[in-house]
């Protein structure tokens, strides 16, 4: 037996190591590759090195790996080939662009920066968790980097926003300069206001009789278009017209912009029982479906297919595709809007944390990557390949300067901004479509309102309450939901059980945990 | 009483034939929708909703989706490869595990067993799974990813081993031994042709697995000219879901188009269509061989 039993621990510690040795092989046999690759090239570069404007060592030719979210445009082989040929001249690096497609992006952002893959340059935003990864440490601090590799976009990027986007006093992402307005605005349908003489909506009651008026003359068009993103598209809403400070705050917690010193709970209080039962009103006048939590159409679909005929809030950019993408089928419908500035009476242009590119802990070659980010924000041959593709091919400029497709959408291998490149827009030469216009006056009008965003630089930590918030959320999703989609009856009782359940999956503490972590922040920004 | 028998063989054919006939109809009805809205104006989905017949008939999605049909093609072609080369070099890998797990003359067996079957039970979770092929394998954008992590699971080794040790008697192995067989030639001579339907279930377990598959695309594969079938139709439907999410102030728009709703659908049916009409003559091999199984006992 005692012989058996050591036989097949011999036998199985062989396999162990047969495998270990095969790993092993495969590992450090790319290792070898890249190395002697690495040193026959570096003597044909030397010379170039010199002629090289940026501080930094380019004597080993690297290969940069790019990260970007979403799905690639057709043509990016023929892009990255002609990105390639300037890098290999400049920076002795290639790069090649990756692409996560939307599918499980989340997860695969995760896998990116945890394990310890190598990749160089990193799409970073509030909506990927910046703040919560740069906390963690997933990406490397640029305070150092960035005079050596990169001084270039240090001088352009103004110095108030290197100071919003610091996490814990370091600059971990560097941030687009292109200041627009993400803010939201009433959306409906003009000529069908024109023809019932209904009032244009400039708050919530005269967007209301507006949605009166429509169903009552227009029986087989739904007055509102609402998909089961209830929260976002009905309830978040209600609350921006508040004038909270930006959002979404998290947990029920409501911070009004003019009082940030002043947090308390949105949820238990007289204001959101009345969004509750204007959203209830509304479902009860038939505005929505019954059937909107199983709605998975976008909020603009049924708009331009002229099924629904408003939409209560969207920023200015969609509300000008939209109206574009209607005309294009219905030349004789209009859309109007109106930006919630005129009730709030302020509107905050994006954070710089809003769109940012960020150099992962494990990246070997940060001051290339940076060195290669700048000549991709701050060169225009560099910025208009990487945002609009091959001029002549995919794009053309006309005469007032305006942004042209060539083809249509579907032979255009490289449509406008074709690699999601919010990050690396340089308003120097940016180019816009000529039905851009529109969306120019209403941010001219909002920049005459305008405020700083306060909210975006706040970084919460939640490992203090990290059960309670998960409770929280399963609470959220059974008893507040159908709240928020009006399809209760009793607002108020539905209300007391979602608030009773809330506390007893730790509501109170994770609302003062979040609060205490704010107000710190805020006696730390000096913000009031 | 054999009027009354029949009676009852009757109202049983009755009820039989309408429950079945209701299951069809039920499975048909949605396949029957998707055709219908293919062919469907895309406007007259969005306002009237889905219809078993189109009122505004169009060939739209079709032209869409073939206007630039390489993509599509390319996919079929990868999930073509990787479903042949993966289930053939599967079936090869289990057999061969199945067939020395059971062999009495392996002293080992048991505990081999219990080490492929413990893995099923503790597994080392996604995370270190992915770093495994992207760090020390250096899988990424590889056919060879796209393959191996299906190849073999331990339920099918199992499976096989079990199906082997009860259509092959232990006596054979004796006297082809004794014939002067070796280990391999009776594996390659005797054991896999006994097993034919064992062969039969595991191989459309496999080649509906690599079929279906677009995890692996979905974590390993950046290259766009790569990516499996389903997970091309899957990247569809997600950035569509997408778009739904992110809500007006997250501020994001798509530079590409957002492919329509009739789209959509007749990209499902280019999808799926060829392996649905090929399905019922493949199975047809596959009941049989089943069945002589079952009568072999």
């Amino acid at each position: 037996m005692a012989t058996k039993r050591k036989r097949f621990i011999s036998a199985l510690l062989s396999v162990f190591l047969l495998i270990t040795i095969l790993a092993g092989c495969s590992s450090s046999n790319s290792e070898t590759k890249t190395d002697t690759t690495g040193t026959s090239e570096a003597p044909t570069t030397t010379d170039k090195d010199t002629t090289s404007t940026t501080g930094i060592d380019t004597s080993k030719k690297v290969e940069l790996q790019f990260y970007m979210l979403g799905s690639a445009p057709k043509d990016l082989s023929v892009v990255e080939a002609e990105v390639n040929k300037l890098t290999e001249k400049d920076l002795n690096a290639t790069v090649k662009f990756n692409f996560t497609t939307w599918t499980d992006w989340e997860q695969k952002y995760k896998l990116l920066l945890s394990s310890g893959q190598s990749v160089d340059l990193i799409y970073t935003a509030e909506w990927t968790q910046f703040q919560a990864y740069a906390k963690k440490g997933a990406f490397l601090p640029l305070d150092d980097i960035l005079p050596k590799a990169a001084p270039k976009v240090q001088a352009y990027v103004p110095q108030d926003m290197w100071d919003a986007v610091k996490i814990d006093n370091k600059i971990y992402t560097v941030p687009a300069t292109y200041q627009e307005y993400v803010t939201n605005g009433f959306v409906w349908r003009e000529d069908l206001r024109q023809k019932y003489n209904l009032p244009k909506p400039v708050d919530l009651a005269s967007f209301e009789e507006y949605l009166d008026g429509i169903k009552k003359n227009e029986p087989t068009m739904m007055p509102l278009s609402v998909n089961s993103d209830v929260r976002g598209n009905l309830l978040n809403l209600l609350r921006e017209l508040r004038g909270w400070i930006g959002g979404p705050i998290p947990y029920g917690v409501n911070i009004q912009y003019d009082k940030p010193g002043e947090a308390y709970s949105y949820w238990g209080s007289d204001e959101q029982l009345q969004d509750l039962e204007t959203i209830k009103r509304w479902q009860d006048k038939g505005f929505f479906s019954k059937n909107v939590l199983n709605v998975k159409d976008t909020l603009q679909d049924p708009v331009t297919s002229g099924k629904a005929a408003a939409i209560l809030g969207d920023n200015p950019t969609r509300y000008n595709d939209t109206n574009n993408k209607m005309k294009s089928t219905h030349p004789d419908w209009d859309l109007g809007y109106t930006p919630y500035a005129t009730v709030t009476g302020f509107a905050t242009p994006v954070h710089p944390i809003h769109n940012g590119f960020a150099v992962p802990a494990s990246s070997k070659n940060a001051e290339r990557a940076l060195a290669f980010y700048e000549k991709m924000v701050m060169d225009k041959t560099y910025n208009w390949l990487t945002e609009y593709g091959i001029e002549g091919k995919n794009f053309e400029v006309d005469s007032e300067g305006h942004y042209k497709m060539l083809g249509d959408s579907n032979s255009n291998g490289f449509q406008r901004e074709g690699m999601q490149g919010w990050a690396w827009r340089n308003p120097e030469f940016m180019l816009f479509d000529k039905s851009y216009d529109g969306v120019d006056a209403i941010f001219k009008e909002l920049d005459k309102v305008k405020k700083p965003d306060l909210y975006l630089g706040f970084a919460e930590d939640y490992t203090a309450y990290q059960a309670e918030r998960a409770a929280l959320e399963q609470v959220e999703k059974q008893y507040l939901f159908p709240l928020q989609a009006g399809i209760v009856a009793d607002v108020k009782g539905g209300m007391e059980t979602f608030m009773t359940k809330a506390k007893q999956a730790g509501l109170d503490k994770v609302q003062s945990e979040y609060i205490k972590q704010w107000n710190a922040y805020v006696a730390e920004k000096g913000i009031q | 009483m054999k009027i009354k028998d029949e009676k009852y063989h009757r109202l049983f054919q009755c009820i039989a034939y309408t429950v079945v006939l209701l299951i069809t109809a039920a499975c048909l009805f949605p396949f029957l929708l998707i055709i219908s809205a293919s062919l469907t104006d895309n406007e007259t989905i969005l306002t009237q909703g889905y219809h078993l017949i189109p009122p505004a008939f169009s060939l739209e999605g079709y032209r869409m989706v073939f206007q630039f049909p390489d993509e599509v093609l390319r996919a079929y072609g990868v999930t073509g490869l990787t479903t042949v080369v993966g289930t053939l070099g599967g079936l090869f890998f289990i057999t061969m595990a199945g067939y020395v797990l059971q062999r009495k003359s392996f002293k080992y067996r048991n505990q081999f067993a219990f080490f492929i079957y413990f893995t099923t039970l503790f597994g080392g979770g996604l995370v270190p799974w992915y770093i495994m092929y992207t760090k020390y394998l250096n899988l990424m954008d590889t056919y060879a990813v796209l393959i191996i992590p299906g190849l073999m699971s331990p339920f099918l080794i199992i499976l096989m081993k079990n199906f082997i040790k009860s259509a092959v008697p232990e006596e054979i192995f004796e006297s082809a031994q004794i014939d002067g067989a070796n280990e391999f030639t009776i594996y390659a001579r005797i054991v896999l042709q006994l097993s034919l339907p064992g062969l039969a279930t595991i191989g459309l377990f496999l080649a509906l697995h690599y079929w279906n598959d677009w995890f692996s695309s979905s974590m390993f594969i950046n290259n766009p000219h790569m990516y499996q079938l389903q997970y091309y139709l899957y990247n569809v439907i997600n950035t569509i879901s997408f778009v739904t999410q992110m809500g007006a102030s997250s501020g994001v728009s798509l530079g590409q188009d957002i492919p329509t709703e009739s789209t959509k659908m007749a990209m499902a049916i280019i999808v799926t269509g060829p392996i649905l009409l090929l399905y019922p003559f493949v199975q047809r091999y596959f009941v049989k061989g089943l069945t002589i199984g079952a009568v072999k006992g």
